[in-house]
């Protein structure tokens, strides 16, 4: 399957990354390869498989309900740019 | 406004788990701490970090579909639903899309003297996602994740509702079963419930027409408010000839308007897929079984009970078991007691006071023992029932016992038939005139010489032998 400019920058859009005429090509081609690698695993037949089946014998681990806060805030915030009264601060997003 | 419009409303409700951990990972969920304080790595979506889900939230998910009569699903698949905000660090929300834990169910909600059934299309499990404060700075974003990860229950309605008042009586039934199934506190105020509500209008006998959401409304006055505005707006667009645009749009509360958010035409695409850090869930038919065993009474059979085992009235029982504690607290106020004066006490004394006082019955200043006891003087003809008045009014500010007021207001209720004579041949050689025109015809005073008496005793006669008496003398 080909990659086209329209979806690579629908994604880009998606993910909020703002490409250059250069990256684009170059996503553009690392995309294309991408999913044509994955189309051949479409080839399989998987028409009795459940889609979340998988090879180990195990069922979803469950945790009980108990709570702890682990995390200081100092910690938490330690590698982020900006940071102000214990809050994570961004440039102004309102959607 | 021409009136063959039919109005069509959906609702999806957002019900925190009342869990103490989130759904996948330990922080706590305790509401009002300091900002980024109960954030695990799992939380702020650290590299490597992996989701390990929580028993009691899948518990409290089953115990609220059972509650809303809806079939359980024994397999349901955890979906990554992708988008990009500040206030969600995974990028992607876990949520449930097509195999959801929950599937249809039914509810029904009380208009009145009618009754209708309203579908539940189904009900699934996510994270919350964190909190953005756009207040703080002109140029800047704040972000709290302490709600980051929270479990919800999404709650999805089917399109069954005609009208502001059905779909306010829709969420209010979801809120009363999820609060006697003790699954989410039903907290509207801190966001521990909130409602969007999908509206479209048409003409009868059209197809649906296009749908705005409202999203986010955390009361039922806003519910109803957001509803008006929004069925006249939709309304006059389209008899303007234009056409409603499918959108998202908030509700402004102090314009009482609704206006659009973003439009669904630029509309998210989602990428939705399975989980690969989740196994899908399985539960055991015997384990669904065992809870469905331990659900408490729920509020349509306890209501059908207070009916039959009170003999009050259906809008009494309505009003006595709308909450789990409010209908606790009558019934043990009620028990060996005259239930009429239960009732009267609880559903209008004791409310007209938590109204007063903005209370919820749980912060209720007079317990249901110390009403008992109030109730018990007045069935015993110690007390009035408007000398009970004086009583509960102190009980509210006061921390003394039912007999310790009485006794420091002189309360007590004179029942003793010569003492209460005594007033009322007093009353009746003060008011000759009267006497005489009673007895000409004029029986309304028979009133007038009862609150005579009552003034006189400061209220104290026993009200039904100063009846009895009264009459007797002046028929003589």
């Amino acid at each position: 399957m080909e990659f086209d400019k329209n979806s690579t920058l629908k994604l880009a859009k998606l993910a909020r990354l703002s490409l250059n005429a250069e990256q684009l090509n170059s996503l553009e081609k690392d995309l294309t390869s991408i999913v044509s690698f994955i189309d051949q695993l479409k080839e399989i037949n998987t028409e009795k498989i459940d889609p979340t089946s998988n090879s180990l014998d195990q069922d979803l681990i469950l945790r009980e309900d108990v709570a702890e806060n682990k995390l200081s805030n100092e910690d938490l915030l330690k590698n982020v740019p900006e940071s102000e009264l214990g809050f994570f601060v961004v440039p102004k997003v309102i959607e | 406004m021409s009136n063959n419009w039919q109005t069509v409303i959906g609702i999806e409700i957002h019900a925190q788990v009342n869990s103490k951990s989130k759904l996948f990972s330990s922080s706590s969920t305790g509401f009002g701490s300091a900002p980024n304080t109960q954030v695990s790595l799992v939380d702020a979506a650290m590299p490597g970090m992996l989701p390990v889900i929580n028993k009691f939230c899948i518990e409290q998910a089953v115990k609220s579909g059972l509650g809303l009569n809806a079939k359980i699903n024994s397999k349901s698949i955890f979906d990554r639903k992708n988008y990009f905000y500040q206030d969600l660090p995974q990028g992607y929300q876990i949520s449930q899309f097509k195999d959801p834990i929950v599937g249809e169910g039914s509810i029904e909600i009380d208009l009145g003297d009618e009754k209708k059934v309203i579908g539940i299309e189904r009900l699934h499990l996510e994270q919350d996602a964190g909190k953005s404060l756009h207040d703080q700075d002109p140029n800047l974003t704040f972000v709290d994740l302490n709600r980051s990860g929270i479990a919800l229950m999404e709650i999805v309605s089917k399109p069954d509702m005609a009208s502001p008042e059905e779909a306010v009586a829709y969420v209010k039934k979801v809120r009363t079963i999820l609060r006697y199934l003790d699954t989410c506190d039903g907290n509207m105020e801190q966001g521990s419930l909130r409602a969007d509500v999908n509206i479209s209008v048409r003409k009868e006998g059209d197809e649906l027409g296009t749908r705005c959401e409202i999203k986010n409304l955390n009361s039922f006055k806003h519910i109803n408010a957001a509803i008006n505005f929004e069925v006249d707006r939709q309304i006059k667009v389209i008899e303007g000839g234009d056409k409603i645009k499918q959108e998202t749009r908030l509700y402004d509360v102090t314009l009482d308007k609704t206006r659009s958010m973003r439009s669904k035409e630029d509309a998210h695409d989602y990428r939705y897929f399975p989980d690969p850090d989740l196994l899908p869930l399985k539960l055991n038919q015997s384990w669904i079984d065992d809870l469905k065993k331990d659900l408490p009474e729920l509020p349509d059979e306890k209501k059908a009970r207070f009916v039959e085992q009170y003999k009050i009235s259906d809008y009494d029982a309505e009003v006595l078991t709308s909450d789990r504690l409010t209908s606790e607290y009558f019934e043990k106020v009620a028990k060996n007691r005259n239930v009429k004066l239960a009732v009267s006490w609880v559903a209008s004394e004791l409310f007209a006071i938590l109204n007063k006082l903005n209370l919820t019955i749980e912060k209720s200043p007079v317990n249901s023992d110390q009403l008992g006891d109030l109730i018990d003087e007045i069935e015993n003809g110690i007390i009035s029932n408007r000398a009970a008045k004086e009583v509960f009014e102190e009980m509210c500010e006061s921390s003394k016992s039912v007999k310790e007021i009485i006794n420091d207001k002189g309360l007590v209720q004179i029942s003793d038939t010569t003492e209460i004579e005594k007033f009322i041949d007093q009353v009746l050689i003060e008011n000759p005139d009267n006497v005489q025109k009673y007895k000409e015809g004029k029986t309304k005073l028979l009133g007038f010489f009862i609150g005579e008496v009552m003034k006189a005793t400061k209220g104290k006669a026993n009200p039904g032998l100063l009846n009895q008496i009264v009459k007797k003398k002046l028929d003589n």
